[in-house]
C-alpha cells in the first residue's frame, strides 16, 4: 500500500534511444493506474523501471518514502503478473505460488495458510497440485495472479496480463482483476495497449505515445477531453471522425469551413470562447473531430438548422442494437481516406442504403479541434492565453475598457497592440472589477470564467469565493505583447539557466583530535558555474548519482535551472553583472549576466555593477545538456 | 468430359514409405557392419593373426574377453580412463553450464567479443597446443599424471558452451525476471529455475562431456608416454597395433575391448536419453 512517484524519469539506450522521455507522475495510494498506448510507446518501459527490471537512466523513482532508483527488485515491496505468466513450469501450482513465500523463510503454517487463502480468492483450489502445463490460459494467469497477491505487496505491476487469452475469457478476467483491485486495497499499475481495458478498469489512465506522455486523466476527462490528436483517436470505437478545415471568426459568429468539400457552418463565438485565438484567422488548418455519437440522422425538425451538412453512405455496419453508418461528406467522394470520410452511429432504424445522400446533424457543443502541425488540441480546457486588443497611451495598459497603469520594468511606446495575457496572470485582488459566469474546477486548477466590458476573460483563481463581481488585476511579468506580428513586449522566464558542471573538490583539513592535530583529506561535490565552486548537500549529489552515474556526472555538462526567487545576493556567489532593474509594481527583480547566461533575480533593493549571486541548490533543477534530460 | 487417371492417395503413401525404408535399411547397415564385425570377431578362438577373411569364428569362444582381462593391462587402463572421464565430466558439465547462463543472461561489456573469441578457439583442434600443454605440465610436474590429463581436459570447458547457450536462449527471461521479483538472487534462479528446465541440455552436456576423454587419443598418448600404467584405453589399445607382430596377437582380443569400451557410453545414454527426449518447458508460459 504505498504512493508511487516518477519524477523526470527517462529510459535512453546505450545506442542513444529515448524509449521513455521525461516522466512525471504521482501514483496515489489504492490508485488503479493503467498506462496505454501502441507498441513501442515506452509503457511497458516504465512498468520494468518501476520493478526494476530495468535500470532508470535519470529522474527519480519513489515507492512509498523510499527512492528505489538503486534497489533490487525484491526489496522494493512489488509483485509483477507477466503477459506470458512466466510461471515455473516444473513446480505445481502451489509451488509457484509458495516460491516467494519461501524465499522470504516464511514458516510452512504462513505460507499454507497464505498460498491457500490466495488461491480461495482466485478460485483455483482445485488446481493447486497441477503442473502449469495442465492448465488453461485463463488459469495459468490466475496463478500468476496468485504468486502476485499472495506476497502481499505494496504495489501490483501487470504487464498486459490479458493479451493472451481469448476474448471471451479477457472480458471476464477484466471484471476480476478489477474486483480483486477493490478487495485488495493495493496499488495497481497496468500496462496494455487495448483502450477498451484502460477505459473500463484505470481510474486514471496514462496515454504514450513514442516514449511520450501523452496525457494523464480519467476515463471519462480523457475521453471527452483529449489533449491531442492522438489521444482523441486511440481513445473509443469507432475512431472519432476527423476533418481538415479552417475556422473564421467574423463577429460574434465563427464559420467553420471544411476543406475538399463545400461545406461551412456557422456558430456563435461563445461555443468557442476557449479555442486559442490564433486559430480563429481562417488561414490556419485544424482538425475538426467529432466523435461518432455527436453525429445523427438529421430529423426533419433538424433540417433548418445550420447544423446539418449532406453526405453520401458509403457503407454500413450493422450491430444489432445500432448501426454504424460510414459515408463522405464531399458529395463526389471516392472510397479512399480522406478528411472528408464520416462515421457515425445511428440507432434509429431508419433504411439506409449505399449511395443515398443523407443529411448528418452534427452537435457541435461536442467539438474538439486540433492543430494541424502540432496536433495539440485548439480548445484546451484551461485556456493558456487570453488573447485580447488592448492600447497604451500615457503609460497606461487599456484593454476591456479597463485601465492599469504600467509598471516601470515593461517599457513600451503608445499604440495598439494586441495582448497574451496567460489566465494564470489574472491575479486577484487588483482594480479591476469583472463579472464571474462560472468557476470549474479542472483536474484541481479552478478555472474562473469572467466577463469584462463584454468580452470573456479567463483567470486561473484558486481563492474564487462564489460572488458575482471579482476584483482582478494583472502580474505584468507574464504578458506578452505583440504589435505587427512582432513581440514589443517579453514576458520574463520563469527559469533562469546557467551552465555549469557537477565536480569533485578534495581539500585537506586539520582538525584537532584528542590534542593533536590529524589532517583530514574530505571530498566535496558540488556545482562548478562560472569558476566558483559551489558544494552542494548530500542529498543532491545523490540524486545525481542516480541519475548518471558516478563517472558520467563528474564529466556531464549541465545546466541548472534556478526560479527568480531562489536567487539570493549575497557576499560571495556566481559574478554577475546587474544590467537592469525591473519593476513590476509589486515584485522587483534584476537581470544579471552571468558568464553568457541571462539571470533574473527576485530582488527588494535596486543593484548595479558587479553582483553575487547564491542559488539555492535544494530548489534548483538540474538538465543534461547532451541529451536534454532533466534529472532532478 | 475426359476422366483423369489418378492414382490412389494410399497407394502412392505405401511406396513412398518403401522407398524411405530402404535407404533408411542401406544406411543404417553402413553404419552397422563395422561394429557388428567387431563383436563377432571378439568371438573368434582360433589364432590366424590379423585376417578378416572370413567373418564368422571356425570356433565360437570367450578366450579373447578371458585374455584380455587377465594377460593385458587392460583393466588399469580401463581405470584409468573411466576416472578421467568422470572427473572430468563433472567439472566440464558444470563450468558449461555456468557459463551459458552467464553468456545467456548477464550483459557485460566485451560479451560478444568473448563469446567470438571462444567460439573461434573452440574450432582450432587442441592437438595444436599440445608441445606447449606438455611443457607446462611438465614444469609442475603433472606429465605421466592423470590428473594432468585431466586438468587439461577441463581446461578448455567453457569454449562448449555454445549449444547450451543456445538452450538458455530459449527458456523465457520473464522467467528469471518473476524469480528475481520473488526474491531470488542469481544463484537461486540458476539453481531452482533453469537448472530443472534444462534437464535436455544436462543431459546433452554430460554426455559429451564424457565421451570426448574417453576416447582421445592425441593428448592422451603424449602425456602418458613412456608410462603403460598410467594409459587411457585409447592409448593402450592402440599400442597393440603399433607392430605387425603385436597386431597379430592381439587382433582379437583388440576387438573385445573395443566391445567392453562401448559398454559405459551405451548405458550412459540408455539410463539418460528418457531425460534427453523429454520436452520440459511446456505450460511455462503462453498457451
Amino acid at each position: 500500500m504505498a504512493e508511487v512517484s516518477l519524477k523526470h524519469i527517462y529510459k535512453v539506450y546505450p545506442n542513444g534511444t529515448k524509449a521513455v522521455n521525461d516522466f512525471n507522475m504521482q501514483i496515489e495510494d489504492k490508485e488503479f493506474i493503467v498506462f496505454v498506448g501502441p507498441s513501442g510507446c515506452g509503457k511497458s518501459t516504465t512498468l520494468r523501471m518501476i520493478a526494476g527490471l530495468e535500470d532508470v537512466s535519470a529522474g527519480e523513482l519513489k515507492i512509498g518514502d523510499l527512492v528505489v532508483n538503486d534497489v533490487e527488485p525484491k526489496d522494493r515491496d512489488i509483485a509483477m503478473v507477466f503477459q506470458n505468466y512466466a510461471l515455473y513450469p516444473h513446480m505445481t501450482v502451489y509451488e509457484n505460488i509458495a516460491f516467494g513465500l519461501r524465499l522470504r523463510k516464511l514458516s510452512k503454517e504462513e505460507i499454507h495458510k497464505r498460498v491457500v487463502e490466495a488461491a480461495d480468492i482466485l478460485g483455483i483450489t482445485e488446481y493447486l497440485g497441477k503442473k502449469p502445463k495442465e492448465m488453461s490460459g485463463g488459469q495459468r494467469q490466475r496463478v500468476a495472479l496468485g504468486r502476485a497477491i499472495v506476497r502481499e505487496p505494496k504495489v501490483m505491476l501487470l504487464d498486459e496480463p490479458l493479451s493472451n487469452l481469448d476474448a471471451k475469457l479477457r472480458t471476464q478476467m477484466r471484471a476480476e482483476i478489477s474486483k480483486l483491485h477493490s478487495k485488495l486495497q493495493t496499488t495497481f499499475i497496468y500496462v496494455t495497449h487495448d483502450q477498451v481495458e484502460a477505459m473500463t478498469m484505470g481510474t486514471r489512465i496514462v496515454v504514450m505515445k513514442d516514449g511520450f506522455v501523452q496525457q494523464i486523466d480519467t476515463p471519462k476527462n480523457l475521453y471527452n477531453y483529449p489533449e491531442n490528436k492522438f489521444v482523441a483517436s486511440f481513445i473509443g470505437t469507432p475512431q472519432m471522425n476527423f476533418f481538415e478545415g479552417t475556422l473564421c471568426k467574423t463577429g460574434e459568429e465563427v464559420i467553420i469551413k471544411f476543406d475538399y468539400a463545400n461545406v461551412e457552418i456557422k456558430v456563435p463565438y461563445s461555443m468557442l470562447y476557449k479555442a486559442k485565438p490564433a486559430y480563429l484567422d481562417g488561414k490556419t488548418k485544424v482538425y475538426i473531430g467529432l466523435r461518432a455519437e455527436d453525429i445523427s440522422l438529421a430529423s426533419e425538425e433538424d433540417n433548418n438548422k445550420k447544423a446539418v451538412i449532406k453526405a453520401v453512405v458509403s457503407h454500413k455496419e450493422e450491430l444489432g442494437n445500432e448501426t454504424l453508418v460510414y459515408g463522405d461528406i464531399n458529395l463526389n467522394g471516392g472510397e479512399t481516406e480522406s478528411p472528408t470520410k464520416i462515421v457515425l452511429k445511428d440507432n434509429s432504424g431508419k433504411e439506409i442504403k449505399t449511395g443515398d445522400i443523407i443529411g448528418v446533424a452534427l452537435n457541435l457543443e461536442r467539438i474538439r479541434l486540433f492543430d494541424k502541425e502540432t496536433e495539440r488540441s485548439v480548445l484546451p480546457r484551461v485556456p493558456e492565453y487570453n488573447y485580447l486588443d488592448c492600447e497604451v497611451k500615457n503609460g497606461k495598459l487599456c484593454f476591456l475598457g479597463a485601465e492599469l497603469g504600467l509598471p516601470q520594468a515593461v517599457k513600451c511606446p503608445d499604440g495598439k497592440y494586441q495582448a497574451l495575457i496567460p489566465a494564470n496572470a489574472v491575479t486577484a485582488g487588483g482594480s479591476i472589477k469583472a463579472k464571474a459566469v462560472s468557476c470549474e474546477d479542472i483536474n484541481g486548477v479552478k478555472l474562473l470564467s469572467l466577463t469584462l466590458g463584454g468580452k470573456r476573460l479567463y483567470a486561473v483563481n484558486a481563492d474564487y469565493d462564489g460572488g458575482e463581481t471579482v476584483n482582478v488585476g494583472l502580474d505584468f511579468k507574464k504578458i506578452t505583447l505583440i504589435a505587427d506580428g512582432k513581440n514589443i513586449v517579453e514576458p520574463m522566464p520563469e527559469n533562469s539557466t546557467l551552465s555549469c558542471k557537477f565536480v569533485k573538490r578534495k581539500a585537506v583539513k586539520t582538525e584537532e583530535i584528542n590534542g593533536k592535530s590529524k589532517r583530514v583529506k574530505t571530498v566535496n561535490f558540488g556545482f562548478e558555474i562560472n569558476g566558483a565552486f559551489f558544494a552542494v548537500s548530500d542529498a543532491v549529489s545523490q540524486k545525481i548519482f542516480a541519475a548518471l552515474g558516478m563517472k558520467k556526472a563528474l564529466a556531464a555538462s549541465l545546466k541548472l535551472e534556478c526560479r527568480a526567487e531562489d536567487f539570493a545576493v549575497s557576499e560571495n556567489g556566481i559574478a554577475a553583472e546587474a544590467e537592469e532593474f525591473l519593476n513590476f509594481g509589486g515584485e522587483k527583480f534584476i537581470r544579471c549576466k552571468a558568464g553568457a547566461d541571462t539571470v533574473y533575480v527576485k530582488t527588494e533593493k535596486e543593484y548595479s555593477g558587479v553582483v553575487y549571486l547564491m542559488p539555492d541548490f535544494e530548489k534548483a533543477g538540474v538538465v543534461e545538456t547532451e541529451r536534454d534530460i532533466k534529472i532532478i | 468430359m475426359e476422366k483423369k487417371k489418378y492414382r490412389s492417395k494410399k497407394v502412392s503413401e505405401r511406396i513412398s514409405l518403401v522407398l524411405i525404408y530402404a535407404v533408411l535399411i542401406i544406411i543404417s547397415l553402413i553404419w552397422l557392419i563395422p561394429f557388428f564385425m567387431l563383436i563377432i570377431l571378439s568371438f573368434r578362438g582360433e589364432q590366424v593373426g590379423m585376417s578378416a577373411d572370413y567373418l564368422f569364428p571356425k570356433q565360437w569362444s570367450f578366450d579373447n574377453y578371458v585374455k584380455l582381462f587377465t594377460q593385458t593391462k587392460f583393466l588399469t587402463w580401463y581405470g584409468n580412463t573411466m576416472l578421467v572421464s568422470a572427473v572430468v565430466t563433472v567439472f566440464q558439465t558444470v563450468i558449461v553450464l555456468m557459463t551459458s547462463y552467464a553468456l545467456s543472461r548477464l550483459r557485460f561489456r566485451m560479451r560478444k567479443p568473448l563469446m567470438n573469441l571462444m567460439l573461434i578457439l573452440g574450432m582450432f583442434p587442441g592437438f595444436l597446443s599440445m608441445t606447449a600443454v606438455y611443457f607446462v605440465l611438465k614444469e609442475i610436474n603433472l606429465t605421466q599424471n592423470l590428473f594432468g590429463l585431466i586438468l587439461v581436459f577441463t581446461a578448455s570447458s567453457a569454449m562448449q558452451y555454445y549449444i547450451c547457450k543456445g538452450f538458455f536462449d530459449t527458456i523465457p527471461k520473464s522467467l528469471d525476471e518473476a524469480a528475481r521479483i520473488d526474491g531470488a538472487s542469481r544463484h537461486t534462479i540458476f539453481v531452482k529455475i533453469i537448472l530443472p528446465l534444462a534437464k535436455p541440455i544436462i543431459i546433452y552436456t554430460v554426455l559429451t562431456a564424457f565421451i570426448a576423454p574417453w576416447g582421445e587419443y592425441m593428448f592422451s598418448s603424449f602425456i602418458m608416454l613412456g608410462d603403460p600404467d598410467k594409459f587411457t584405453v585409447a592409448v593402450g589399445m592402440k599400442s597393440w597395433l603399433d607392430n605387425s607382430t603385436l597386431a597379430s596377437e592381439y587382433f582379437t582380443v583388440f576387438c573385445a575391448a573395443a566391445v567392453v569400451v562401448s559398454i559405459p557410453i551405451t548405458a550412459l545414454f540408455i539410463w539418460l536419453q528418457r531425460y534427453y527426449v523429454e520436452g520440459i518447458t511446456g505450460g511455462s508460459v503462453k498457451g
